[in-house]
C-alpha cells in the first residue's frame, strides 16, 4: 500500500502569521499610496467636520423646537375647513418632516424632546396665521442661529434647508393674515 | 511503503507570499507613477499649462453672492420688465430689486471683515448662460404675466444659492449669515407664488382643470437645490413657450 505523506520542513519559512503580517503590510502600503502619489486633498484634511458630536446639544434643541411646533399646528387646525385645513396641515406635515429628519440625524443622540404648544391659536383664519407667522420667524431665526454655532457641514446643510422653507412660511402666512406684500417681505 | 514527498520550491504558503509582496509592490508602483501620456506623438506637441488649484473660499462664496444679488437686482429693474408690469405688481417688484442692492452693503461688511475685496458687477457667465435670455424673451413677448414667473425664479435661484453655499462655506458664522440672506429671497419667493396663485389654496401643489400644474407657494417641506425652471416669451407656433433653465453657481461661475 502506497501512502502520501506531505513533509514539513522542521522550521518553516512562511508561518500563517508572517503571511497575515505581509497582506496587512500590503493593504497598508495601498491604502498610503494617494499620499505617495501627492494627490490627496488638502480640503479634504483640513476642512470641517461633516458631523460634530459637540453639535448635538444645539441639534437637539433644533429638535425640541420643531416637537413643538408640530404640536401648535395640531391645535391650530382644530376648527378650520377647506383650503384653509388642506393648506395649514401641509405646513403641520413640514414640521413632522422635519422634527423626524433631525431625529433621523441624532439617532440615539436624541434627547427626549418637549411636545409642548407653544401657543393656542385661535379665531379666524387670519387670527391664527398671524400667530402662526410670528411662530414661523421665531423658528427660523432659532435654527439660523444654530447653524452659526455648529461645526458639523452635514447638519448645517439640514438646518439651512429647513430656513429656506420656514421663511417661506412665515410670508404666506403673513398674507393671509393680511399684510401687503411689502410689509409681508420683512427686513 | 513508498513515501512521496510534495515539499516543492513553490508551495501555497510560497504562492501567496509572493502575492502579497507583488500587490504591495504594484500598489507602489502605480502611486509613484507619472500622469504623462506614454503615447508616442509625431511633430510638435502642445504644451499644456495646468491650471493652478484655487481653494473656494468663505470670500469668494460672499463675492459670488454679491455678484447673485447684482444680477437680481439688474434683471428685476430692467426695462424689458419694468415697461410691461402691471401698476399691482410694478411696486412690488421694484421692492424686491431694492432689497437686493441693500443686501450688497451686509455681503461687503462680511467681505472685508474677512480681508477681502468686495465685487461689484454682475455674474457674467451666469448672466450669460440664462440671465439674458430671459430678458430677451420677455422683451420679445411683451407679455405682463411674465413679469410674476420670471421674478419668482430669480428669487428662488437666490435663496437656492445661499442655501448651496452653506455646504460650501468654512466659518459657522458666514454660514448662518448666508442662511438669513437667502432667507429674504424666500420670503419674496413666497410673495411672488401668492400674488400668481393666491390664497391658502395656493399653498400645496396643485394642477388646473387642464392637468397643467399651478404654481405652489409651498412646492417642498425642504429647500430645493434643483435646477429653477420658467417659461418665458412668446408662444411660438406649436403652442408652447421656451422654457429657460437657472442653475446656481458652480465652480465655474464663482468669483475667485
Amino acid at each position: 500500500m502506497d501512502t502520501h505523506q506531505v513533509e514539513s520542513p522542521d522550521m518553516s519559512m512562511t508561518t500563517r502569521r508572517r503571511l497575515i503580517a505581509s497582506l496587512l503590510a500590503g493593504g497598508a502600503v495601498i491604502a498610503a499610496a494617494p499620499l505617495f502619489a501627492g494627490q490627496a486633498s488638502a480640503a479634504e484634511a483640513g476642512g470641517p467636520p461633516q458631523r460634530d458630536p459637540a453639535d448635538n446639544e444645539a441639534l437637539n434643541s433644533s429638535l425640541e423646537r420643531e416637537s413643538r411646533m408640530v404640536a401648535t399646528y395640531r391645535k391650530a387646525i382644530v376648527g378650520l375647513t377647506e383650503n384653509d385645513l388642506i393648506a395649514m396641515t401641509l405646513i403641520l406635515d413640514h414640521h413632522v418632516a422635519y422634527a423626524q429628519a433631525l431625529t433621523g440625524y441624532l439617532a440615539v443622540d436624541v434627547v427626549n424632546p418637549s411636545s409642548a404648544p407653544l401657543a393656542s391659536p385661535a379665531g379666524s383664519v387670519a387670527s391664527i396665521a398671524r400667530q402662526l407667522a410670528t411662530l414661523e420667524d421665531q423658528t427660523a431665526t432659532i435654527h439660523t442661529n444654530i447653524i452659526g454655532t455648529i461645526k458639523g457641514i452635514d447638519a448645517a446643510m439640514l438646518l439651512a434647508s429647513i430656513v429656506t422653507v420656514e421663511t417661506r412660511h412665515a410670508a404666506a402666512l403673513e398674507l393671509i393674515a393680511g399684510s401687503s406684500p411689502i410689509a409681508a417681505i420683512g427686513n | 511503503m513508498k513515501k512521496t514527498s510534495t515539499s516543492s520550491a513553490i508551495s501555497r504558503r510560497t504562492m501567496l507570499r509572493s502575492s502579497g509582496a507583488l500587490a504591495a509592490t504594484t500598489a507602489v508602483l502605480a502611486a509613484c507613477s507619472s500622469t504623462r501620456p506614454s503615447v508616442a506623438r509625431i511633430g510638435e506637441s502642445p504644451t499644456t499649462v495646468k491650471l493652478e488649484e484655487v481653494a473656494v473660499t468663505d470670500v469668494i462664496l460672499l463675492r459670488t453672492a454679491m455678484s447673485m444679488e447684482i444680477m437680481a437686482a439688474a434683471m428685476l429693474s430692467d426695462s424689458a420688465v419694468t415697461a410691461i408690469a402691471s401698476k399691482d405688481t410694478a411696486p412690488v417688484i421694484a421692492a424686491f430689486a431694492a432689497g437686493h442692492t441693500s443686501q450688497l452693503e451686509d455681503l461687503r461688511v462680511l467681505i472685508s471683515a474677512r480681508n477681502g475685496e468686495a465685487y461689484t458687477e454682475t455674474n457674467a457667465k451666469l448672466m450669460q448662460a440664462y440671465g439674458q435670455t430671459a430678458l430677451d424673451l420677455v422683451a420679445s413677448g411683451k407679455l405682463a404675466t411674465d413679469t410674476l414667473p420670471l421674478t419668482l425664479a430669480i428669487e428662488t435661484l437666490i435663496a437656492s444659492t445661499y442655501q448651496y453655499f452653506v455646504s460650501l462655506a468654512t466659518e459657522p458664522a458666514v454660514r448662518a449669515d448666508l442662511v438669513r440672506l437667502g432667507g429674504r429671497s424666500s420670503r419674496r419667493a413666497a410673495i411672488t407664488a401668492q400674488l400668481i396663485n393666491g390664497g391658502t389654496g395656493g399653498f400645496a401643489p396643485a394642477n388646473d382643470k387642464d392637468g397643467v400644474a399651478l404654481v405652489a407657494t409651498l412646492p417642498s417641506a425642504f429647500g430645493s437645490l434643483s435646477t429653477v425652471q420658467v417659461q418665458l416669451g412668446p408662444v411660438n407656433e406649436v403652442g408652447s413657450r421656451t422654457t429657460v433653465l437657472m442653475d446656481t453657481p458652480s465652480l465655474n461661475s464663482l468669483i475667485y
